[in-house]
């Protein structure tokens, strides 16, 4: 398999406090790579490193084959990138930033900018300074999917942004990806968008990167079992058990965290003397707060 | 890539660049207006008082350039400050590259206004009469002006492309050493060190030797 | 068509839109030859990936519902009246299973949910 990002045991520091890593992050070729995680997890943190914007105290990074940040201008030329700060220039137009951005893309398509840009419905003439933030929104899309690259680095591409301009710009993006097959690695802390987009998601927490697996691994991973009369020790499950705690309702119910869970599994509970009543699917949402909350429990899986 | 550079650093010294090259243009115009040269009767002509005036009006000039080296430079980063460096960053051209390109894009604005000052000069000095002995230095002046604008320019590029704390260090840095020569002087402690160093910087061969002396447009 | 398909249902999206596409068949909504919106048009209306699509189209293509032309699109096919009764006999089925399990869940015997059914059947004839 090939991979659009890797990472070898990427380190970084700032201060005395933010640590990150070692970090070993794969992204395949042609994947939508959803990167989840709470705030200060470290996550716009990672894509610096990736594209080079910041120095790691040590590991290294290839992106798309190139080694970052020494071959960063080749790398840059097949990269779009969306940061989570705007970072255009202010007193150029619309227009004006479009003709800079291609006179530096080989690749740029000023026939796709031209579209998007009524896609979007953006002026050519407005300032960028004066533009709305969901204007600065989907400029930024736009830019980044009119220079045709084969990765686009998204960082929280759709925060802050109303639902028709979050559903215009993913729309574009799709449409983008659907023909030209290019990788996605798009943060976010909106759980609900990447579910349905990303085939593969990875978890950072507290600057490490705690999970890194294909979407239906992740959302059927992890379960909820709703179990009643388990005796205090129960040895050796099949399944991975992250936690176990009281339910609500009747005493002696109880619901446990697994993970790794398959439906041949329910006769271990016959085997420990317990009644295995209900196994609850969780969404992406649910399963990354579980996972992040046994991942955070010292002794948890 | 060097187009697109230039035209956006056109666009944010436009205005500064029109302001300069109008006074750039009317100080040759002023100077021979203020030293009596266009008045009509020669005999009258106090050749040595005149000849003053055209060295004390010609220093607008230095200041004229180092105004332009100024702008220029500060408008080719200015809009990169902003964005912290990012865009330009996250370009697929290797730093010095891009650099050079900014560089390059400042440059080039120089041109207008230097051809303004020599327009100035050939309006000004063109049509005069003067008596033998005297000539005049409207071409060199204009040379001049280029290159102190040219290492004004730089100076204060190479300052305004590091990030707004290495130009506030050095800034800082240059504001002690003034001060600290001003508070040694008043105690008459005349620094050797001092001097020195400004003959190194302001004599010839120092980088900005260009920008002492006399800038005479008559001259003998 | 797909308005409703939600990625937080444990039935993976490809099969929420298989579903749906093989139920449109089975009613009759799609007759042979009408072409399905193109892998590029429905991920992004829908803000899927669009390998999601392609999952689905294939799997239905393995069915023998849709076959997908190469460079035109995928296009349904011809399906049997007795195909098409099978397709219904089996969501009917599923239908009828998960609301047993759901039955369960809240402690509501199958008999109870039987008469329930005929019931609201009735209700519904008038």
């Amino acid at each position: 398999m090939s991979y659009a990002i890797e990472t070898h045991e990427l380190q970084y520091r700032a201060g005395k406090t933010f640590e990150l890593g070692p970090l070993n992050l794969r992204v395949p070729a042609g994947a939508i790579y959803g990167f989840l995680g709470p705030n200060g997890s470290g996550k716009t943190t990672t894509i610096r490193l990736c594209l080079g914007l910041l120095r790691a105290g040590r590991g290294g990074v290839r992106v798309l084959g190139h080694d970052v940040p020494s071959q960063a201008p080749e790398m840059f030329a097949r990269v779009g990138y969306v940061p989570e700060r705007p970072h255009l220039y202010p007193t150029l137009t619309v227009r004006e930033a479009l003709a800079l951005h291609g006179a530096f893309h080989r690749r740029w398509d000023p026939a796709a900018a031209a579209d998007l840009l009524d896609t979007f419905r953006l002026e050519g003439d407005t300032r960028i300074g004066r533009l709305s933030k969901g204007e600065t929104g989907k400029l930024l899309m736009l830019l980044a999917l009119a220079q045709r690259p084969d990765l686009l680095v998204l960082d929280e591409p759709t925060d802050g942004l109303d639902p028709v301009v979050r559903r215009d710009v993913l729309m574009a993006l799709i449409d983008f990806v659907s023909e030209s097959g290019a990788t996605v690695f798009i943060s976010s802390h909106l759980v609900h968008e990447l579910e349905r987009i990303c085939d593969w998601v990875g978890v950072m927490d507290r600057g490490r990167l705690v999970a890194e697996v294909p979407m239906h691994s992740f959302k059927n991973g992890i379960k909820r079992l709703r179990v009643r009369n388990a005796p205090a020790q129960a040895g050796d499950p099949p399944f991975v058990l992250l936690a176990r705690e009281r339910g609500d309702g009747a005493s002696g119910t109880e619901v446990w965290v697994v993970r790794g869970w398959q439906p041949t599994m329910r006769q271990y509970f016959e085997g420990i003397g317990a009644v295995l009543q209900d196994v609850v699917d969780l969404d992406l949402e649910e399963g990354f707060v579980e996972l992040l909350r046994t991942a955070r429990v010292p002794g948890g899986a | 890539m060097f187009a697109a550079i230039c035209r956006i650093q056109w666009k944010a010294s436009v205005t500064a660049l029109a302001l300069l090259a109008a006074l750039g243009f009317m100080v040759p115009l002023l100077t021979v207006q203020q030293a009596g040269f266009s008045a009509g009767d020669r005999r009258g002509w106090d050749l040595i008082g005149m000849l003053s005036t055209v060295e004390a009006t010609g220093t607008l000039f230095p200041v004229l350039a180092v105004i332009l080296g100024l702008t220029l430079a500060v408008g080719a980063w200015s809009a990169d400050h902003q964005g912290e460096h990012v865009y330009a960053l996250t370009l697929p051209v290797p730093r010095w590259h891009y650099v050079l390109l900014r560089f390059g894009a400042g440059l080039l604005l120089i041109v207008p206004v230097a051809v303004a000052v020599g327009a100035g000069c050939a309006v000004a000095l063109g049509s005069l009469d003067l008596p033998t002995g005297l000539r005049t230095y409207g071409g060199a002046v204009t040379l001049r002006f280029a290159l102190a604008a040219t290492v004004s320019y730089a100076a204060t590029f190479a300052l305004a492309a590091g990030t707004k704390r290495t130009a506030a260090a050095v800034l800082a840095g240059l504001m002690t050493l003034i001060a600290l020569a001003l508070i040694l002087e008043t105690f008459g402690v005349s620094p050797a060190v001092v001097e020195r160093v400004m003959n190194a910087v302001f004599a010839r061969p120092g980088p900005f030797e260009v920008l002492v002396g006399p800038w005479a447009v008559i001259g003998v | 068509m797909f308005d409703d398909i939600d990625p937080r249902n444990p039935i993976p999206l490809y099969d929420q839109i298989a579903a749906r596409i093989r139920l449109a068949v089975a009613s009759g909504d799609l007759v042979e030859g009408d072409s399905l919106p193109s892998v590029r048009q429905l991920a992004a209306r829908l803000r899927i990936n669009p390998a999601t699509v392609v999952q689905a189209y294939r799997a239905l293509e393995r069915e023998g519902f849709v076959e997908m032309r190469q460079g035109s699109g995928t296009y349904v096919r011809n399906v049997s009246t007795d195909r098409r009764r099978q397709t219904r006999d089996d969501q009917a089925a599923r239908l009828a299973r998960d609301l047993l399990a759901e039955a369960a869940r809240l402690g509501i015997a199958g008999t109870e949910v039987a008469r329930a059914l005929q019931r609201e059947m009735g209700a519904r004839a008038q």
